[in-house]
């Protein structure tokens, strides 16, 4: 049924609305500006316990025989640990250097596969792998039931 | 006459100049501003070499996953190949419970903390991939989990903080 006077009600909701988209434009502006953060990580803050100094740790004194024995121990596994290195330089220089002859002489063969050789592999990565373990998992456990709760704390900008 | 007096040194003549001494000062360090964290440009790579590669490195040891980092980090600098970044993703914390033998009630095992560090590398070749794969394969320490991949945009996301505020008002606008 159409009135006389009309309501008037649809125009002061207009402009509420209108208010209200631009005050959230406001806000979103405001929060745009503001540049995202990154995690802080909790492995590079040291807990407040183990800042309090009452926990001093007081050594004994060592016997001559026992520094001694502690710096030719050092000397050897510098020795060791330099051994190790070289061996490793080594081993990447000649799969370098075998690899190189090989794309030479496949090369000679035929430029064809030398370029699909060179190419980059694409199934290369993702690549995953587990570290070797110090004990391998038992054939026949039967763990207990149980499950895993993820704790980590979450935050927010 | 005021206008006289003023001695004003020209700039062709030998007095321009005469009065400076901010040169003579120790120069004072620009003032510090709060860098922006943003997405660095992620290179594709040509066909013969790889682009911004991911190595991430997964332990529950600490001590253990950063000396693995450095090392890894170290033999990228030895082998010349470009690191653009080396960080430390945040640290997860799980809590493993398990159902007691007789009873219903979960009981705390232990608490374990997940660590992950990162190392960005640029412009691998392919011919030295799997190499440097073999290499780190062969010096991985026990329980280290490795992955590698191509380093995305969701990667860097999942560095920053979560915006719930944002999102939301997105969510409303549209």
């Amino acid at each position: 049924p159409c009135r006389a006077q009309p309501k008037k009600k649809k125009k002061v909701d207009v402009k509420k609305e209108q208010a209200q988209k631009e005050r959230m434009k406001k806000k979103l502006k405001k929060l745009e500006k503001a540049p995202p953060e990154l995690i802080p990580i909790e492995d590079f803050i040291t807990p407040l316990k183990y800042s309090e100094s009452n926990r001093v740790r007081s050594l004994p004194a060592l016997s001559p025989e026992e520094s001694e024995r502690r710096v030719l121990l050092l000397k050897k596994w510098c020795l060791f640990k330099q051994k190790q290195d070289e061996a490793e330089k080594q081993a990447i220089k000649a799969l370098v250097e075998s690899q190189q002859e090989a794309l030479k002489e496949l090369r000679l063969e035929s430029e064809e596969l030398f370029e699909a050789a060179i190419r980059r592999d694409e199934g290369l990565f993702p690549f995953e792998r587990d570290g070797p373990s110090y004990t391998p998992p038992l054939p026949g456990y039967d763990p207990p039931e149980g499950k895993c709760v993820d704790i980590t704390k979450v935050y927010t900008q | 006459d005021a206008l006289l007096g003023c001695h004003r040194s020209y700039r062709s003549r030998p007095t321009h100049g005469i009065g400076k001494f901010k040169y003579l000062l120790p120069k004072e360090a620009p003032k510090k501003r709060k860098e922006k964290v943003q997405m660095k440009e992620i290179d594709a790579g040509t066909e013969y070499q790889y682009g911004d590669v991911n190595i991430q490195m997964t332990s529950y040891d600490l001590c253990l996953v950063e000396h693995f980092a450095q090392y890894v980090h170290r033999l990228c600098n030895r082998l010349s190949i470009r690191v653009n970044e080396s960080y430390a993703m945040p640290t997860k914390t799980n809590e493993v419970l398990f159902m007691e033998d007789r009873g219903s009630k979960m009981q705390l095992d232990a608490v374990l903390t997940t660590h992950q560090r990162v190392v960005q590398i640029r412009g691998l070749s392919s011919t030295f991939a799997p190499i440097l794969l073999e290499i780190i394969q062969s010096s991985q320490p026990e329980g280290v989990h490795l992955l590698m991949k191509q380093h995305t945009e969701a990667d860097f996301k999942s560095r920053l903080k979560s915006r719930p505020e944002l999102e939301e008002l997105l969510a409303e606008m549209s």
